[in-house]
């Protein structure tokens, strides 16, 4: 269970209670929510970076997935899991990136996704600088501005997993449904 | 921004009043008490010089006046002495329950005498039983001995009154009371209770939404608030339906957010319930 109370919709702050008007805006906004004069910019800021962009959604989506995963959120690694098959990132390839233990080079072939996969599993599961090589190998495939909005995705990827981690934040019981009936759970 | 909260203030769009609630413990225990405060609940304490801010941060703004609630005021040390501080920077108004003025706390508001600041003392009935059922024993007793003792050192007091329902006899009863201490009738002020805090555990009162509260900026110790009547307390939790920020220094910060949030409200939309 979450470590902090999650504001239902009728303890939503007058600056907050938009994001109710469709029903359950999620642990994350219920959360954020404690703190109305955040939601507006936080929100708008995840919104920028994770949304759509000039990057399509498949490669951002294997971006905060495997970020997820290499940083052991258990919330969005599942969130993001979901949102990745309804992006189209295919099954076994989602079984990939949520799995630390054994590497993906095996499913991911494509150079180019190969290149971010490195520089993602560089970033995000390292301390202190990061290699030349993965710089290398991911710079000859990405242009200047795709590297900065990438680096920027893994970054703010890794600001909401250790939030969603350490805050503990529940999984949607129908997100665990439809893990549960891809055998991803 | 802070230009669009004076012009809002001057131009009536924001209510002029930015009330500071002192903190949340009380020696007495209401039982339509909207912070459900008693001796023993958590303090929620702001400092003196936090307060003051809070004040000189209002009147940069462009605010023009003041109210300190709580909880019991008095309760924290040296008030009377904040409270002048305060009345120095804009005209004040403080609510006090009225029955801690004696010995060294009565003598202390000679600070007060000459300021521009009111205490506005609660008292519900011209009937003692009445009156003591809701506030407490020996309430009514306490309120009269005290009301004189500052009227006589030349301290403004207003009157409060919160009913569920006054009997147009009893109102007249206590009327002729208040004038009799030297209160006058236009520092008598009689409003409902709200179906909040106590009141709410209670199931008394009238149900107040935004719409019924004057959008009075409110600062607490856990953030700022929609009206005075938005930081109310239940079960131990500060409500959070009327939060407007948890920053509160710099006071632009909810100031801002409040005028956001009170734009397009068309005027005299609070004034229904007569909840002031
Ligand atoms: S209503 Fe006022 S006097 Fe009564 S318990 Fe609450 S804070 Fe104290």
């Amino acid at each position: 269970m979450s470590r902090v109370e999650l504001l239902g919709a009728d303890d939503a702050p007058l600056v907050a209670r938009r994001y109710y008007d469709e029903g359950d805006p999620g642990p994350i906004v219920a959360a954020l929510a404690q703190v109305p004069e955040m939601l507006d910019s936080t929100l708008a800021f995840i919104g920028a970076v994770l949304g759509p962009s000039s990057i399509d959604g498949r490669t951002k989506e294997l971006v905060i997935l495997r970020t997820s995963a290499v940083s052991l959120c258990r919330y969005c690694v599942d969130s993001h899991s979901v949102v990745a098959l309804d992006t189209g990132v295919v099954h076994d390839e989602v079984a990939a990136l949520r799995n630390v233990e054994a590497a993906w080079t095996a499913t991911f072939a494509d150079p180019r996704e190969a290149a971010l996969l490195g520089w993602v599993d560089a970033v995000a599961g390292g301390r202190g600088p990061v290699s030349d090589e993965s710089s290398a190998r991911f710079k000859a495939e990405f242009a200047d501005h795709e590297v900065v909005e990438l680096t920027l995705l893994i970054a703010a990827t890794l600001m909401l997993n250790r939030f969603c981690t350490a805050l503990d934040l529940p999984t949607a019981t129908a997100v665990l449904d439809r893990l549960r009936r891809e055998r991803l759970a | 921004m802070t230009v669009a909260v004076a012009a809002a203030v001057a131009d009536g769009v924001l209510p002029g009043r930015v009330w500071i609630y002192s903190n949340y413990h009380c020696n007495l225990a209401c039982s339509y008490c909207l912070t459900d405060s008693a001796p023993g609940v958590a303090k929620r304490a702001l400092t003196a010089d936090r307060m003051v801010r809070v004040a000189e941060q209002a009147a940069e703004l462009g605010f023009d006046a003041i109210g300190v609630t709580g909880g019991e005021p008095f309760l924290a040390p040296g008030m009377a002495g904040t409270l002048a501080r305060i009345a120095d920077i804009l005209p004040t108004i403080a609510l006090t329950n009225g029955t801690l003025f004696s010995g060294a706390r009565l003598a202390a508001l000679d600070a007060l005498a000459g300021r521009d600041i009111a205490l506005q003392i609660s008292l519900d009935a011209a009937d003692p039983d009445v009156n003591d059922e809701a506030r407490g024993a020996e309430n009514f007793a306490q309120v009269i001995d005290a009301i004189p003792k500052l009227v006589e050192r030349g301290i403004r007091v207003r009157l409060a009154t919160t009913v569920g329902d006054v009997a147009p006899h009893d109102a007249a009863r206590l009327c002729a009371l208040h004038r009799e201490l030297g209160v006058a009738d236009e520092d008598h002020v009689v409003r409902p209770i709200v179906h909040r805090g106590r009141a709410a555990e209670r199931a008394i009162g009238v149900h107040a939404t935004r719409d019924d509260l004057p959008a009075e900026l409110t600062v607490t110790a856990d953030g700022a608030y929609w009206s005075p009547f938005g930081p109310t307390v239940r079960d131990g939790r500060v409500d959070t339906d009327l939060l407007i920020s948890r920053t509160t220094d710099p006071l632009a910060v909810p100031a801002e957010l409040l005028l956001r949030a009170v734009e397009g409200r068309p005027p005299g939309t609070d004034t229904t319930l007569n909840i002031r």
